[in-house]
Parts: structure tokens; sequence; C-alpha cells
């Protein structure tokens, strides 16, 4: 999928950051990091690339469509061809992970399996193949409940290689994973999206992850895009501006929402 | 080996299982509990409720009547007011003799009681008892002692409540701080100091708080008394009922919503202004008013009444009550009444378990769009209609849908469905709206149809709660279940009334006890299932 984005734009209100009008091209099979502080409106961005947050402002369209504005079958069809990685995963608990997993297509299979993989679920073979990348065959029967915080990402990341989507978008994917972890379960997303020419888009923390893993780095900082190069162009300069800390300043409001946990429109908190 | 199991589910077996006996349940259990849907269209009962609903418009409101109508809400606040009253005076003793609180060897170097214990737990045993025979149990027994009219109604609250209130006051008074009340113990000071001086400073105004919640309880259960005779609004409507008088009914209705409203009102800003903490002057007078209107409301309804305690308590009564002891005791267990027994308390099982399966579909269906998921004028619209389901006692439901299926246990069951729905669709609504959104929203986001969403998403988040909710209702129900036959829907209720017409108070013992057997079974079963799904 290839997304044009310009002036993108999203406000929520005066004591909490948005975006403030982004601008970015991202073509079909290109594997994009997006880095920078917290606040900065990664998550934002991810959110609206998702259809999951409406914009206030400016145009996004997703293969030349715009989300917004498009019918709702014809939205439906576009959100199953995108899959998103959340940082915190929506799993419910009491859900065995098996289910979890095949949940990843609901947006394309027929109601009547659907219903049916409630009951007994309908692609074991399938499901098992995509926990098995992320090294959680083992845990196929088992509930959400029963596992540790990363292995709970790592089901949300095979839900996500499950759908087969053409565009994965991914929020801090392995941010409760340790460093070696993080780096392989990484390398099996961007070879999914590589084998596939799906587009892959990652907000990530961890610089030194994106600056070896991704090819094209985007710095978002305050709702605007900072920087927008090729890993290999990116200069230390260009990271020390990206988070050079505001709160150095005294009295600088930014300090008071740093401080408080805010809380994403999905009711989680994120940081 | 491997291969060969890759591609199966581990749980299938066993959901395969579970499934089946369900369903190899569900029919002998529907035939029990007598569902027949096809009543419930059929042309000749579709015309008894159509021009009895038809009947409800224009309500009734010749000046006779409503003279009738307004002595009978004020029978029934009367009814309320003077149970609670007594109950009260039960409960009190009970509660002061068998908490734990007051214990002297619990504090230190005592000369060890046995009997100090074990008169706890005689008590205990006493207020199990007073409270596991429902109220409308005991009203229909005193209605058979005493005559029809609200004394009756008035004895069973007090029993019942008594043992209600007696129940939940140790359980406070258990629970409160006890430091206070050792302190005085330890100084040397009686129990009784402990306790006035200790005990209640620290635990009154929960006391009071659920006093009041009682009072607003025993108001719909002085309705439903009526049914069977004891006086107030419930007799009314059954006279009404049975003239088939449908304005008389729909006033009576909107009389009894109203007065449900009322008290719900009432009680709620009276435990609010407990509740608050804010001191002073002004605080101590309105204080002083509503415990003085409090008194006055009592002694008004206690005239009202006119119920004669030293009449009940002479030398006559004494003798009264002691041959209706030795009809009543000891319970009949010849076969004939104990396979009648046996098949009654089946048919209430059945009855309960339709009732609260049924309930739960009802509630399924209304709390999605209870909980705004189709708009804010679903929302309202459900809201109001839950609101209703559920403000209308069972047992009023069981008169209605008598005449829409007929007698027998479905009609007890439709009017279980009707109630129970109600409450469990509210909670279940409630349930939705806390959940965390978060699941169904990924999905919905992934391209995942509204409903799947919903099923994948939200459904396993909130099952759980659902699923409690359900079997903490349906331990209500059997008891419900128990007594619907008393307005002809079937089960145990259905032949304690025949007995009961026919003066056989020995075998009526034995139905009773039967009651609180299956009563006693079902909550250890519920117990049994919450644990194993927690």
């Amino acid at each position: 999928m290839d997304l044009r984005i310009s002036d993108l734009r999203v406000d929520y209100g005066a004591d909490q950051p948005g975006l403030a009008g982004i601008d970015l091209n991202i073509a079909r099979g290109e594997q994009v990091a997006i880095i920078g502080p917290s606040g900065a409106g990664k998550t934002s961005l991810l959110r609206c690339l998702g259809t999951a947050l409406k914009p206030s402002g400016g145009a996004l369209a997703i293969d030349g469509a715009q989300p917004w504005q498009i019918s709702r079958s014809a939205l439906r069809t576009l959100r199953s061809r995108i899959g998103t990685v959340h940082q915190a995963p929506p799993l419910p608990p009491r859900q065995r992970v098996v289910t979890a997993t095949l949940a990843g297509r609901l947006g394309q299979w027929p109601a009547w399996k659907s219903l049916l993989s409630l009951l007994a679920p309908q692609d074991i073979v399938g499901a098992r193949a995509a926990l098995e990348r992320v090294d959680l065959q083992d845990k196929l029967f088992e509930r959400c409940d029963q596992l540790s915080g990363g292995q709970l990402q790592r089901v949300g990341i095979a839900r996500v290689l499950y759908q087969v989507p053409a565009l994965i978008l991914a929020d801090e994917p392995v941010s409760a994973l340790d460093p070696a972890l993080a780096d392989h379960t990484l390398a099996v997303l961007c070879e999914d999206a590589r084998q596939r020419g799906a587009t892959l888009i990652a907000s990530l923390h961890a610089v030194e992850l994106a600056l070896a893993r991704f090819p094209r780095i985007v710095g978002v900082r305050d709702g605007r895009v900072a920087f927008d190069k090729a890993a290999s162009a990116v200069t230390e300069d260009d990271l020390k501006s990206l988070y050079a800390s505001e709160r150095v300043t005294p009295g600088e409001p930014s300090d008071t929402h740093v401080m408080t946990p805010r809380v994403t429109a999905t009711g989680l908190p994120c940081c | 080996m491997l291969l060969k199991h890759d591609s199966r589910d581990p749980a299938l077996a066993q959901r395969l299982l579970l499934s089946l006996v369900a369903l190899a349940l569900a029919w002998p259990i529907g035939h029990i509990a007598g569902v027949n849907p096809a009543a419930l269209v059929e042309p000749a009962n579709l015309r008894v409720v159509g021009s009895f609903v038809a009947g409800f418009w224009p309500l009734a409101h010749d000046s006779f009547f409503l003279g009738l109508l307004g002595d009978a809400v004020v029978q029934t606040l009367a009814i309320a007011t003077v149970g609670t009253l007594l109950a009260l005076l039960i409960a009190i003793p009970l509660a002061v003799g068998s908490t734990a609180a007051l214990s002297i060897t619990a504090i230190g170097p005592a000369p060890r009681s046995l009997w100090r214990p074990a008169f706890r737990q005689a008590l205990r045993a006493l207020t199990l008892l007073l409270r596991g025979v429902p109220e409308l149990v005991w009203a229909l027994l005193f209605v058979r002692v005493f005559g029809l009219g609200p004394s009756a109604a008035v004895l069973a609250l007090a029993l019942t409540y008594g043992g209600m209130l007696a129940k939940v006051f140790s359980e406070i008074l258990d629970s409160a701080d006890r430091r206070p009340a050792r302190a005085i113990l330890t100084a040397g000071g009686s129990r009784f100091d402990a306790l006035m001086y200790g005990l209640l400073p620290v635990a009154a105004a929960e006391l009071l708080s659920y006093s009041v919640y009682r009072w607003e309880c025993a108001l719909r259960a002085a309705v439903v008394m009526g049914l069977v005779g004891a006086g107030g609004l419930g007799q009314l409507m059954d006279q009404s009922m049975k003239a088939f008088n449908g304005g008389e009914i729909a006033s009576i209705l909107s009389a009894f919503l109203l007065l449900v409203l009322f008290a719900d009102m009432l009680s709620g800003v009276l435990r609010h202004w407990m509740a608050s903490t804010r001191a002073g002057g002004l605080r101590a007078a309105g204080g002083w008013m509503l415990t003085l209107s409090a008194a006055f409301a009592c002694v008004l309804a206690w005239r009202h009444i006119g119920l004669d305690l030293g009449a009940l308590l002479g030398d006559r009564a004494g003798s009264d009550i002691a041959r209706f002891l030795r009809e009543f005791l000891p319970p009949a267990h010849d076969a004939a009444l104990l396979t009648k027994i046996a098949s009654g308390a089946i048919e209430t099982l059945a009855t309960s378990l339709v009732g609260t399966v049924l309930a739960a579909l009802i509630a399924i269906a209304l709390a999605l769009p209870a909980a705004g998921r189709a708009g804010k004028i679903a929302k309202s619209l459900t809201r109001f209609l839950l609101n209703l389901l559920r403000a209308v006692p069972e047992l009023v439901w069981a008169t209605i849908t008598v005449l829409a299926a007929g007698l027998g246990p479905f009609a007890g069951a439709l009017a279980l469905a009707l109630h129970t729905g109600g409450v469990l669709g509210r909670l279940y609504a409630e349930a939705l709206e806390n959940a965390p959104p978060a699941a169904e929203a990924s999905l919905h986001a992934s391209g995942a149809p509204r409903a799947l969403a919903f099923l994948y998403g939200a459904l396993p988040e909130v099952a759980p709660q659902w699923l409690a909710y359900t079997l903490y209702r349906w331990e209500i129900n059997i008891r419900m279940a128990a007594v619907m036959g008393f307005v002809g829907a079937g089960g145990l209720g259905q032949l304690l009334y025949y007995e009961l017409s026919l003066f056989r108070l020995d075998n009526a013992c034995s139905v009773i006890v039967a009651m609180l057997i299956l009563a006693l079974l079902v909550d250890q079963a519920s117990a049994i299932l919450r644990r194993k799904m927690g």
C-alpha cells in the first residue's frame, strides 16, 4: 500500500499535544521507522493511518482512497488489509491464544466461519504457524491471562502476521521484550513485510534498533516531521535536537503532561 | 505423532461433551417446566390477554375506587413500616447475641465457657431458619391463622426480615472496629457498656442505612404478600384480578410504580444524608426533626394496622399457637406426599432454570442497546423498559403471565424471566460500559464486522461477570419459583397452597422443609460453579 499524507492534523484540545500538520509520502513495500520523544504524536499518527482516529484536518490517502469518504463496506475492506500491532496488546484476558490469533482474519472470513471458530478454532495450523514465527507455538491453547507481558506482545504480532495485511502499523511493537528478543521479533516483522511486498511503519523508542533495521527514518517532534532521511544519513545532531528536552527550560507546560500518564482514546494508559 | 495432533484442539472434546449434556438436559427440563411457546400465540390466550390489556385504558378513576386505592396505599406503607419495626425488635437481640465482637473470651484470659459459643451458634441457626422461609410462605400461613388482612403481612415481614436484618447486623458488628469495645471490656465494663459506648458509635450509621434499605424492600414485599390475602395494594390487586378489571389493575400498577419510585427516592435521600459527614448545628437539628417525624410515622402506622400484640401473646393466643404448632409438627412423611414433594421440587428447579435462561437471553438482547450501542434514543428507551421490567415483582408478573400462558410452571418461568431480565439487563449493560474497550476497538479497526468484533473482543471481557450475576440471580429465582405456585404457576408453591387450603398443616410443614433444603442445595451448587468458573 502507498500512503500520501499532507498537512495531517489532530487536535485533542489545549492540554494534550496532537498532530500539527504532517506531510509524508510512503511508497508500496517501504519500511519506515518513526522515532521521537514521548508525546511527539507517534501514536496519533499511526492511529490516523490505521483509520482508528479521524484527523481534524489535512488529507490522507491510502492506496488512493480517502478512508473517511469511502463507503462503509469499502472502509471495512480497507481496514481488513491494515494490521496494527499495539504497544499494549488489546487481548481479552480469558481468551485463548489460538482464538486471539485467529481474530486477525475476522475481516476476511465469512461470518459463519468466524462464529464457528469461537467454539472450535477453524485454522489451528495457520495460527500455530504464525505463533511459531514469534516462538510461541507451545502457548497455542493457553489463556491470554497465563502469559507474560512480553509474550502477549508477541501474540499481538502473531495476530498481525496471521492477518497478512498489505500495510503493517506497529506502535512500539517490542517495548516489552528484552533487547535480543526485540531485535529478533522486529526482524521477523520486517522480513514478513519484505517477502510479501507489504508496507511497514513502526514507531520505536529504541533508536539503535530503528537505525539498524529500517532503511528510512522519520523523526517526529511536537506533532511535526522534524526530519525524514535514509537511516545512513541520520546524524548524531539530528537525534540530539530531536530528543532535546524541553523540560530543561523552567516553567514549560510540557512538564506537566510528561509527569501524568496520558490515556489514549482506547482507554489504555500510554507512556 | 505430533503432526497428527497438530490440528486438534485439546478443549474440543470437553466442549462437545458439555454442549451435548446441555442439549440432552434441555429437553426434559423444558418439558418439566411446561415450556410451550405455542400457548403464547394461541388465539384463545391472545384474546384473553388482548381484552385484558385493552381494558387497561382508561385507568379506573371513579371516586369510590380511588378511595379504596388510597386506603390500600396507606395500608401498604403501614405494613412495611410496622413490619420493619417488629423485624428490628427481633433482629437486634439476635444480632447482639450472635456477634463475636462482644466476646470476652476472645480478648484474653477468662474462664472458658462452653455454653456461650453454643448459644451464639443456636442464635445463628434460628436466624437462618427465619430468613430461609420466604416471607410469602409465612404470610400464607398467618392468613390461615389470623384471617385475611394486614396482620399476617406484618408478622411475616417481622419474621423473615428479622432473620435477614439479624444476619446483616451481626456481620456489620463483626466487621466493625472492635478496639473501642475491647478497651471497655478490658477496663472491666459490662457487655452492655461495650455495646453502647464502644460498638454502636462505630457501626450505627451502617446499621441505620441498611434498615432504611430494608424498609424499601419491605414495601415491595408488602404489595406481593397482598396477593395471598395479606392486605394492602396486593390484596386490592388480587380482587381486581379476579374481577378481571383491566382499568383497576392498570391504576393499581401505576400506584405501585409511583410508590416504589417514592420509596426509592426517600431511601436514597435518607441514606445519602446519613452518609454525609457534614457536622454542625443545622445537621443536628435536621437529625432531630427526622427522628421525630420517623417516630411519628411509626406511631401512625402502628395505629393504622391496629395490631393487638397483647391478644397475640395473651393466654388464649398462646393456646392457639400451641394448637397450631401441634398440628404443624412433626412434618408428615408418608410416601405419597414425599413423591408429590419430589416432583414439585423438580418442577420448581426446572422453572427456575428455564426462567433464568430466558432472563439471560432477554438481558443480552436489551443490554446491548442499553449500553448505548445503538444510539442515545435506543439507550434511554431500553433503560426505561428495563426499569419497568425490574420494578414489577415476579409474583405480579405471574398474575399476568398466567393469563397469557395458562396455569402451570411455564407461566412461572415467564414471570421470572420478565423480572429477572430487567435486573440482569441493567447489570449486563453496566458491565459492558465498564469493560475495557480496547480489544473490541482494535478488532473493529482491523476490519471485523461490528457483531464479530463484539463476540471476539467485548464478550470475553464481560462474560465472567455476566455469568456471576446470572448464577446469583438463579439462587434468588429458585426461592421465587418455590412460591410462584401461590398464584397458580406450578411447583412446590402450588403444593403448599393446596395443602394449606385443606388445612393439612403437617403436610405443609414438609413442603416448607423441602423448600428450605432446595434453596440450600442450590446455594451450594452455585457456589461450586462460581468457584470453577472463577
